[in-house]
């Protein structure tokens, strides 16, 4: 094994420039990878937060009594699924919509004469899933005039979200080949540069496999380079975006640093091993045949 | 069956000699009404057949272009007949499939007269190349570079690189390498073409030494005097053709002067 690791080596430095060349499209064509991959871990992350903050909605018909309706989230409260029951007054849903919208004054002349809003509730529950059928009963209880809940935003994210993963895996596919396409030249190019040994290792027996294997290493190497590469300029953009969004908005929901330095470094490893090696069988699929 | 008994041969390939008693003394290399014909169109050999038995010295002589070099590179599968057929050991040529080639060449050594050592590796590592790829094992290979070295006197030139080396030193160090796998058959091609007359005496006679020892040797060859003095058997191709084949020949046929004139004046050309 030593043989073939120190013959690889050899033929990175006989290749010189090229290999930079490979190494650097490699690592562009891995940085766009981590790039999406960031986004799309990101809005998946962001799909789950709001799964997890989702919550219902509901008004009570205008005819409850107070004690009535105290009473009715009582029970609610015990209906299985159901984490949290907040009680939303109106007055306070009043003062909620002051603060929302402070200078709109036809709202305030409107809203002067008689709060025309309902008391209301918010319920979490444990699981997004029991949303939908929690809603159907609240729907079917003659105490309650509304049901709102976020389903479609949620919806709508991963929409985006899919629409994301197909535009990656299109550009994705595209440098996959430029990518290729430079390690195989690279390859090529090795192949070129030793013709002569090739030629004395066929004289005196040597196999096929043992002849590829250092330029596979060398096209693995190649990969793998581009992939550290291209994952440490990701990973550090991304500490820099996490840290300056911190500043900035607070609450907004981005996915953790530990997790996106491990996707990243797993994926550029991956696609970086898988380019080298695809690159490399490519060149030498045909150069063998004397 | 066959092939079993080919995977035992060539596992124990360090003594090959011994193991290859078991043959018998069958005709190991042959062949059937050969035809090599190139895709310009040149005939470089015409109908051939012949047969070598174990352990013989064969010269194979004629005017450049005659059909030699192709002769050599049919039995080391470098090129494959148009029509006939080459046996070399248990190995049918025409039919040798792709991952069988490899042990075709373990059981062949092969010098050329353009050595083609590898020019950024010492003496010492253009030998051991040779071991490594065979995967042998480290310790085989320290044992065994040097005692080949030895063999053709170049132990004390191991850390020298080609450049830095004879035109009879290098082929000397081809030489080496050929043999480093202990090869039942060695294929020269003009092994002795670019050398000085006792050079080349000096190549012919490890040659023999290593025939002595069991080995087949083939050698293509201009060299006359070599060919008279060593008595040995001869083809001669001329045009692609066998035309000639003694078992203790001369370089030029024995006949009229005239004729012999003729012959060597175009081998001078």
């Amino acid at each position: 094994m030593g043989y073939f690791w120190r013959e690889a080596a050899r033929g990175v430095r006989h290749t010189g420039w090229m290999s930079v060349a490979s190494v650097l499209t490699v690592s562009v064509a891995l940085f766009v990878l981590g790039v999406f991959g960031v986004l799309s871990i990101n809005l998946e992350h962001a799909a789950n937060a709001l799964n997890r903050q989702v919550e219902l909605q509901a008004y009570f018909k205008p005819s409850m009594k107070p004690a009535a309706e105290h009473a009715f989230l009582a029970a609610l409260k015990h209906e299985p699924g159901v984490r949290r029951v907040i009680f939303v007054s109106k007055t306070q849903a009043l003062g909620q919509l002051k603060k929302e919208f402070p200078h709109d004054t036809t709202l305030w002349q409107l809203i002067s004469q008689g709060n025309p809003l309902l008391d209301g509730f918010q319920v979490y529950t444990k699981q997004p899933r029991q949303i939908p059928p929690l809603a159907r009963t609240l729907r079917k209880s003659p105490d309650v005039g509304q049901v709102v809940y976020q389903a479609t935003v949620v919806s709508r994210l991963t929409v985006v979200t899919r629409i994301l993963r197909t535009g990656g895996y299109v550009v994705e596919a595209l440098l996959a080949f430029a990518t290729l396409f430079i390690i195989a030249n690279t390859i090529r190019l090795g192949v070129f540069a030793r013709r002569r040994e090739i030629a004395v290792m066929k004289l005196v027996g040597a196999t096929d496999w043992f002849i590829r294997w250092p330029f596979l290493l060398e096209g693995i190497y190649l990969g793998l380079m581009g992939a550290v590469l291209a994952s440490a300029a990701v990973i550090v953009g991304y500490h820099w975006v996490f840290h300056t969004a911190a500043h900035v908005v607070a609450f907004f929901p981005l996915a953790g640093v530990s997790v996106i330095e491990r996707s990243t470094m797993e994926t550029t490893g991956v696609g970086g091993v898988a380019v080298g090696l695809l690159g490399s069988l490519w060149a030498l699929r045909r150069f063998l045949r004397v | 069956m066959v092939r079993a008994q080919a995977r035992v041969l060539w596992r124990t390939r360090g003594r090959c000699v011994e193991e290859h008693r078991i043959w018998g003394d069958a005709v190991i290399i042959r062949l059937e009404t050969v035809t090599k014909r190139y895709p310009n169109g040149h005939v470089a050999l015409d109908d051939v057949s012949l047969t070598i038995p174990r352990g013989e010295f064969v010269f194979v002589v004629g005017p450049s272009g005659a059909g030699k070099s192709s002769l050599i590179r049919l039995l080391y599968h470098e090129e494959v007949p148009t029509s006939g057929e080459v046996y070399v050991d248990q190995f049918r040529l025409g039919r040798l499939r792709r991952g069988q080639v490899p042990r075709l060449r373990r059981l062949l050594g092969v010098v050329f007269q353009d050595v083609r050592l590898l020019p950024d590796r010492d003496v010492y590592h253009n030998v051991a190349f040779a071991m490594q790829v065979v995967e042998a094992s480290p310790r085989d290979i320290k044992k065994r570079v040097p005692q080949m070295l030895e063999l053709v006197g170049l132990q004390a030139r191991s850390h020298h690189f080609p450049h830095q080396l004879s035109g009879g030193e290098q082929q000397r160090v081809g030489l080496a390498r050929a043999l480093v796998n202990n090869p039942h058959y060695l294929l020269a091609d003009e092994p002795t073409g670019n050398l000085d007359p006792e050079t080349a005496e000096g190549i012919v006679k490890l040659l023999s030494e290593i025939n002595r020892r069991g080995a087949t040797v083939v050698m293509a060859t201009h060299a006359r005097d070599i060919v008279n003095r060593m008595n040995r058997r001869v083809l001669a191709i001329e045009g692609g053709r066998l035309v000639r084949d003694d078992a203790r020949g001369r370089y030029e046929e024995e006949g009229p002067a005239r004729t012999t004139w003729l012959s060597t004046v175009s081998h001078e050309a």
